[in-house]
């Protein structure tokens, strides 16, 4: 019992960290309707803006304090009016991939100014501490938890009795009537940045000094519990994120109680789901308050799609086919193939994402579900590989589909941080089942790649084999979308309140829309498995997922020739810029941003 | 912004970053270097792996130039970063394989990066020494695929050992990575420790991503072990370290060699106090190899070398070696890893490799506790193999 008090504090102190993330999180998205993947570096950014105080300056705490939140402040000032405000009017799509861009960014130059080894960050807070249970409580946790909700506190009162504060909810609520009355929408917006990246910024401080240890790494893991936190307790609902975050910390600590310490996180993403499907407003929403959701049809840009021609696309197709006996350098083939693979869960992606509006941000699980299949039933029962590739495909289109199925009712932000959890879910399931898969010892000696028993061998041959796969997936595709499925489809993602009116039932053509794409990715993970000879739990993992959307928005939602095009730049861009050694990334980033900026449609425009 | 600028840009940076890893004085080595391919993280979670390797290489590459060289030409290496990442290892892989300057690859880091670029190496007949990639199957890729590091079969007895034999714990609560490393090493350990006759009470595997291990302890702390054994690297065992303190948990620590790190002092502080780990060296180690390392990296970096310094210095010499008795085209290393004999290492103290396993065993192993906040030889214990 005496363990359960433990278990019962733990899961509180947990909690409490989070909720420092989740806070500033839920007044982001409040206001701007807007996941801040940027989040967690501004939180990264103020962990070492700390340690350049305390530790380089010799700076007291309270001077630190000042300091560090001045620089988030700072810094939340420059994302929004450098990084947001220009694509004022674009389609929510391309402020999300905005703050991609920007954590890119930031990381990088964290990683660059401080380098990438873990630093201490001492304090002496955490020296003084208290009898609590049969652990102790230290004084920082106080302090931590003092900070939650004190801002909570002080967002509170300026939300709800300050002039700015009612500008900031009748933005919330409704961002057009309020600049009819007369708000000045951009300054909420800013002070909006300006107050939750304070907040991020103290609590990368905060949590710096907690665990005594900062690193450049620290940002995408912080970001993606902050985001869970808030979505169980309902985006955008400041006192609900706090208590999201303490009920996910709960979860958490009684799942390791239950079920061991590896299982932690899969109940945290469990938890997500679960609220998700049968609460989509959070658990701490009212049940009368509308989902906080753009108007349909506005998350995603219509713009007029810049179409090649049959043949155009048949004469570079020729050309790219006839590469190899030109220019046979193995490198280039590479990573050609890599392009070709990654072409393919663009494909797959921008049907589901584009073509159908539903963007997932978990569908590098479906590149494993395909990997770990077609690995399997070659490795387990010997079937020949170009068999057992095709098999994947049919598996991944199924599994993919019955995971994601109870979460086809959610729309928008919903629906991408359900898929996101599912992706986690998956990662985690494959590092756990060891029966199966395992574990993290992986699957190892994969039978190569190969054909009808000829195995291919060149790298020549491994491009051919990618291409051919990609173009017979790719006219299936421009098949489905000029057929009245794909109409369908998008009349759907335009308007599903009309579509469904229209004796449309939405589960269905969803279901088939989300098979069809599995299957192009179960394809893809199958080729790559293949290729590597071996993979684990960590071969497809999350940064795949956010590629994957980064090469869908690059190349126009919904656009095939776009999302071949994306994916030959955004494979092909790292290995360019591979001369900048250390500076690849950052450079990486910052095309990005330029190329949200000035072509927000995509390149291709959304079909 | 113009394409112009942008290729200045990228110009500049290589040029500096050419010149970074230049050697420092390479007199006597002179004219077309031989060049090593290093696929690695300089970037992405990884990177301060890649940033520890480096360090060690040019220090390796600054005493072999300094030398003479490889048969009177420089050694160098080219850095290729792919983020630890297969995807991008696949490619750097590939561009090794066609640049003829290439005479042998070292890395990856992690074994999903380097056994997926395996295949590639393997066909192309270019040794890819895969100097920290544990993974039982990682030599398996074929028979271009050798490696240096230190294989669990032989670490985790002697780990056991000394929690078991001389420290005398019976109830041992096993804190792994959940990695393929981690796992390995597990359950290594647990054979070699139930052998020497404890018990394993608790068993928790962790990702490397988890910072809080407040509940998992509470957990251990249940199954009343009376010690911890850490399967982790150094800064997670400082994270646990510290929280073990903050629980009131007053259990003897053990951790694997991987904790070997200032860095573990630098981020536990008070709460590693006491911990047990073992290393491949020590600093006061009498060995001229060991004092001969020491010594120049604290005279180049400032600060003590870790374990992925130790790595990188040792592969570079032992590679060094190798080429200067048996050539350095690409099958002449390939050739000389299976005859080449005794080779001076910090690690291992004289390497040699099975051919069999083309793995070395029969690394050096010191026992050391943390004691007024540095490492120091656990009485009693001196170096053995």
């Amino acid at each position: 019992m005496a363990s359960w008090i433990d278990y019962t504090i733990n899961g509180l102190i947990i909690g409490n960290i989070y909720a420092l993330l989740a806070v500033g999180l839920a007044l982001i998205f409040g206001v701007s309707r807007l996941i801040n993947f940027a989040h967690g570096s501004v939180y990264l950014v103020g962990a070492y803006a700390g340690f350049v105080a305390t530790t380089m300056l010799g700076l007291p705490l309270p001077v630190t304090f000042v300091l560090v939140v001045a620089v988030g402040a700072l810094l939340g000032l420059v994302i929004e009016r450098f990084g947001l405000r220009p694509l004022q009017g674009y389609a929510h799509i391309a402020p999300l991939l905005a703050t991609i861009g920007i954590s890119f960014v930031l990381d990088q130059l964290v990683q660059l100014t401080f380098a990438a080894t873990p630093r201490a960050l001492p304090s002496d807070l955490l020296d003084k501490r208290f009898q609590l249970g049969s652990g102790t409580i230290g004084a920082l946790d106080l302090v931590i938890a003092a900070v939650g909700l004190t801002s909570a506190g002080l967002l509170y009162y300026f939300l709800r009795f300050t002039q700015l504060g009612w500008a900031v909810r009748a933005t919330a609520q409704d961002r057009d009537a309020a600049q009819q009355m007369g708000v000045d929408v951009n300054a909420v917006n800013r002070t909006v940045f300006v107050i939750a990246s304070g907040l991020g910024a103290v609590s990368g401080l905060l949590v710096g000094m907690y665990y005594n240890y900062i690193d450049p790494a620290m940002s995408f893991q912080a970001t993606l519990k902050g985001v869970v936190a808030q979505v169980v307790g309902g985006v955008g609902n400041v006192p609900g994120a706090i208590a999201g975050s303490l009920l996910l910390g709960l979860v958490e600590s009684y799942g390791i109680a239950l079920f061991g310490t590896s299982y932690r996180n899969l109940f945290a993403f469990v938890l997500l789901v679960v609220v998700l499907v049968l609460r989509p407003n959070g658990l701490f929403a009212s049940a009368r308050q509308t989902p906080p959701e753009p108007m349909t049809g506005t998350f995603i840009a219509p713009s007029k799609p810049f179409a090649l021609s049959p043949r155009v696309l048949i004469g570079i197709t020729i050309a790219l086919a006839l590469l190899p006996a030109v220019y046979p350098d193995p490198y280039i083939m590479q990573t050609f193939s890599n392009a070709w693979l990654y072409g393919m869960l663009g494909l797959s992606l921008t049907l589901i994402a584009g073509t159908v509006g539903m963007i997932s941000l978990g569908h590098a699980a479906l590149l494993a579900i395909g990997g770990y299949a077609s690995a399997l039933l070659a490795l387990n029962f010997g079937i020949p590989v170009g068999f057992t590739i095709l098999l994947a495909g049919v598996i991944t289109a199924a599994l993919g589909t019955i995971l994601v199925f109870p979460s086809f009712r959610l729309r928008g932000h919903y629906f991408s941080i359900a898929t996101l959890a599912v992706g986690e879910i998956v990662s985690l399931v494959i590092l756990n089942w060891e029966g199966l898969t395992r574990g993290p010892i992986g699957l190892s000696a994969i039978p190569p790649l190969s054909l009808f028993g000829v195995e291919l061998e060149s790298a020549q041959s491994v491009y051919w084999f990618t291409l051919a796969v990609l173009v017979v997936l790719a006219l299936l595709q421009f098949r489905l979308l000029s057929s009245h499925l794909g109409r369908v489809l998008r009349a759907m993602r335009d308007d599903d309140v009309a579509a469904r009116s229209y004796g449309i039932r939405l589960d269905r053509y969803k279901a088939l829309a989300f098979a069809f794409g599995s299957f192009a990715a179960g394809i893809s993970g199958g080729i790559t498995a293949h290729l590597y000879s071996y993979i684990n739990h960590e071969t497809f993992n999350a940064q795949l997922s956010i590629l994957a959307l980064t090469i869908v928005i690059l190349g126009g939602m919904g656009n095939v020739t776009g999302a071949v095009v994306g994916s030959v730049l955004l494979i092909g861009l790292p290995e360019v810029f591979r001369v900048a050694a250390e500076y690849r990334v950052l450079i990486y980033g910052v095309v990005l941003l330029l190329l949200v900026r000035f072509r927000p449609q995509g390149l291709f425009g959304t079909v | 912004m113009s394409v112009f600028n942008r290729r200045q840009f990228v110009g500049g940076s290589a040029a500096l970053l050419a010149a970074a890893s230049l050697p420092a004085h390479a007199e006597p080595a002179k004219g077309e270097p031989v060049t090593m391919g290093v696929s690695g993280p300089l970037t992405g979670p990884n990177a301060q792996y890649g940033t520890q390797w480096k360090q060690g290489f040019d220090l390796a590459l600054d005493q072999i130039n300094a030398a003479g060289g490889i048969k009177g030409r420089p050694l160098a290496y080219v850095f290729e970063d792919s983020q630890s990442d297969p995807r991008q290892a696949v490619a750097v892989a590939q561009k090794f394989v066609a640049d003829k300057k290439i005479v042998v690859e070292l890395g990856d880091f992690a074994s999903p990066a380097s056994m997926a670029a395996s295949p590639i190496y393997q066909k192309a007949k270019l040794v890819q020494f895969g100097f920290t990639n544990s993974h039982p199957d990682f030599t398996k890729g074929g028979d271009y695929m050798w490696s240096n590091s230190v294989s669990q079969a032989d670490e985790q007895p002697l780990s056991a050992a000394y929690a078991v034999k001389t420290l005398g714990l019976k109830k041992i609560a096993v804190l792994h990575l959940n990695t393929d490393w981690g796992r390995t090493s597990k359950d290594i350990f647990i054979k070699a420790a139930k052998d020497y006759g404890a018990e394993i009470v608790a068993v928790e595997g962790y990702i490397p991503d988890e910072k809080d291990f407040r509940s998992t302890l509470v957990r251990v702390r249940d199954a009343k072990p009376d010690g911890l054994m850490l399967l982790s690297y150094y800064s997670d065992a400082a994270l646990i370290a510290r929280q073990v303190k903050q629980a009131g948990i007053k259990l003897p620590l053990v951790a694997a060699s991987s904790v070997y790190s200032p860095k573990l002092i630098e981020l536990g502080g008070e709460s590693v106090e006491g911990l047990f780990t073992a290393s491949r060296y020590f600093p006061d180690d009498p060995r001229p190899t060991v004092k001969s390392f020491v010594a120049a990296f604290k005279a180049k970096y400032n600060k003590e070398p870790d374990a992925f310094n130790a790595y990188a210095y040792d592969t570079v010499i032992l590679m060094g070696q190798v080429m200067n008795q048996f050539g350095f085209e690409r099958e002449q290393i390939h050739q000389g890893l299976a005859k080449v004999k005794d080779v001076p290492s910090v690690i291992f103290g004289k390497a040699t490799f099975d051919t069999a396993t083309r793995r070395v065993s029969g690394a050096m192993n010191v026992e050391l506790v943390v004691k007024d906040g540095r490492f120091q030889l656990h009485e009693g214990s001196i170096a053995t193999r």
